[in-house]
């Protein structure tokens, strides 16, 4: 069931499971008496630029160590996975968040509305391709309209952008910081 | 196409329009329920009515707005609705560097931010394999339980406040005072203090700081005990706590509450003790729970934390090593590429933080996860069948601090 090698680093045992499979391992390590991974210390909505990914961190007491469960390679158009609330409850608002936040539209949760950004908000600011306009000249985030987007995400998007540093690796000292230099995908303007 | 009433230009962009704010914060929203829990809150029964709370209200401890479904004098149903103190520190963070990061999570938890600014200090540490000094370490362990004992009777007073009693914020101020003047001794800032640094401490502990802690230990264990005697019999207090807002062990639990909540329902859940992490292995102290999963339970566990607190302070002075407060770390931090979990034990619950790295100065990812975010969601488990007036206490007893819970 697991999609990729178990491996281990300091105190952290990591694995990776598909979208299909997750209500399955959540159930098991919830429920397996030797394993008794009860408590979910965290949900966190992941946007690595090329997929979605969805990563849980449980807590056992059969082990000090903790338990990272990475659900992924979410597709960023469609980005679908089982909700865990049927385990854990308390995963409700922490679902809203990464539904808010990225866009993961987590099937099950009854109450998946946004949670932080008023309701007629439109874009999913934690994604890598949300830029915040920033202080430096240099940034790539400069000259885009970034904080509503007429049309969702699906829409818009055809090819992922990942965005690193202050954009000293994108736009080299000197160059035009136009939206030129950025691939042609990031906001409404260019599907237009 | 015929305009609709209830849409407006955006002012952010002119060619959008947008849900007008009158009708979006309406106490029933405009538009059809967008999932199945709303379509249930807002069917209304038979007699009842829905009253607003907040954002702006004293006893939300911030900017925190509740919609209570009521009938008559009992709260059936709730819907916190959060965001008002949104700042997506997250987001901030992954366009600072390393370093910056520590001071944008700093008013994440402003009552206790020597544990929210330690956040990205603990996972760029630990992705980089940093031996961090003992002495700082220790420092940082005294830091933490000055922080909490600060926080904690910030707490007790808050309660007392909220069911009408003026006099224990009173004390608790004065107590809380004197340990933040102590802390602005040593760091600089009596709020968000920006001492933690990755490899270690801002500074040495100093003659002034060394001299208030001295000054405070003489009389903390005295002053823990005065604070109980004003509230542990006060007859009025004990009525609107004890029994009130209960939760059972199980629940809990699968509510993902930690710290106090969750210890006040009898589970033993300290990443102290669970997750050892800095010097707490070396250190003697109790996991305080209590059975009753209640307010007043949860008032109790805050004293005997405090307590706890002093101890360990008493003993991280005791071995407290010599040597430097600082490992060397580059100014211009790259830090590995990878992932790295880490979690401590904040005055609220566990406050946990996964941060990935993709190799940069920059963080790639700095998720930080909040326990008053966690904790708070308990309210529409323990609310409902209450009267509004006790409602506030209930939620005091959380101790939820906005400024985490929003981000």
């Amino acid at each position: 069931m697991l999609a990729g090698p178990v491996t281990a680093r300091h105190d952290t045992t990591e694995i990776r499971v598909t979208p299909e499979h997750l209500t399955d391992v959540m159930t098991a390590l919830h429920d397996q008496p030797e394993l008794r991974f009860l408590i979910l210390s965290d949900l966190a909505g992941v946007d690595t630029g090329t997929v979605m990914q969805v990563v849980y961190h449980l807590w056992s007491d059969a082990t000090p160590d903790w338990l990272r469960v990475i659900c992924g390679d979410l597709l960023r158009d469609d980005p679908r996975i089982p909700s865990v609330t049927f385990l854990w409850n308390g995963a409700e608002w922490a679902e809203r968040e990464a539904y808010d936040m990225f866009g993961i539209i987590f099937e099950g949760n009854r109450d998946l509305r946004r949670i932080y950004m008023s309701p007629d908000y439109q874009s999913f600011p934690l994604r890598k391709d949300f830029l915040l306009p920033d202080d430096s000249s240099r940034s790539p985030g400069m000259g885009i309209r970034h904080m509503e987007q007429a049309a969702p995400p699906a829409e818009t998007r055809s090819a992922p952008t990942l965005r690193r540093g202050t954009g000293a690796a994108t736009i080299a000292p000197g160059d035009a910081p136009t939206t030129a230099t950025l691939p042609a995908a990031i906001g409404p303007e260019a599907s237009a | 196409m015929t305009a609709d009433p209830t849409l407006v230009r955006s002012l952010d962009d002119p060619d959008l329009m947008v849900q007008t704010p009158a009708t979006i914060y309406d106490a029933i929203p405009p538009y059809p329920p967008r999932t199945e829990r709303e379509a249930e809150f807002y069917a209304m029964g038979d007699g009842e009515m829905l009253i607003n709370i907040g954002p702006q209200h004293p006893s939300t401890h911030g900017v925190l707005r509740v919609v209570l479904k009521i009938d008559g004098e009992r709260v059936v149903d709730l819907d916190p609705v959060l965001g008002y103190l949104h700042r997506g520190v997250e987001k901030i963070c992954e366009n600072g560097d390393w370093h910056h990061a520590i001071s944008n999570c700093d008013p994440l938890e402003y009552i206790a931010s020597m544990f929210s600014e330690a956040m990205p200090v603990l996972v760029a540490e630990k992705l980089l394999d940093l031996e961090v000094p003992r002495r700082a370490e220790y420092i940082r362990v005294l830091a933490w339980e000055l922080n909490r004992i600060a926080s904690h009777m910030l707490f007790i007073g808050w309660l007392a406040l909220d069911l009408g009693g003026l006099t224990p914020i009173l004390y608790g101020f004065i107590e809380r005072d004197e340990i933040v003047e102590m802390l602005a001794a040593l760091t600089g800032q009596r709020l968000l203090f920006n001492y933690l640094r990755i490899g270690g401490v801002n500074g040495d502990l100093n003659h002034e700081f060394l001299s208030r802690l001295g000054d405070w230990m003489s009389h903390a264990l005295k002053r823990a005990d005065d604070e109980s005697k004003l509230l542990n019999s006060n007859e009025i207090f004990v009525h609107r706590t004890r029994g009130l807002g209960v939760i059972d062990r199980d629940m809990a639990r699968r509510t993902c509450l930690t710290g106090p909540p969750l210890r006040a329902t009898g589970i033993p859940y300290d990443v102290r003790r669970a997750h050892p992490y800095s010097v707490y292995p070396e250190l003697e102290f109790d996991i305080p729970t209590r059975e009753e999963g209640d307010s007043y339970a949860r008032y109790l566990l805050h004293l005997d934390e405090i307590k706890q607190s002093i101890h360990i302070i008493d003993q991280v002075l005791g071995k407290m090593p010599d040597g430097p407060v600082m490992a060397k770390v580059p100014r211009l931090l790259r830090v590995p590429p990878g992932r790295a979990y880490i979690a401590i034990e904040s005055p609220r619950g566990q406050y946990s933080c996964f941060g990935m790295s993709d190799g940069s100065d920059q963080p790639f990812r700095l998720r930080i996860h909040d326990p008053s975010y966690f904790n708070l969601q308990a309210v529409g488990l323990l609310m409902p069948g209450h009267l509004i007036a006790d409602t506030m206490a209930i939620m005091a007893s959380l101790d939820p601090i906005m400024g985490g819970i929003d981000k």
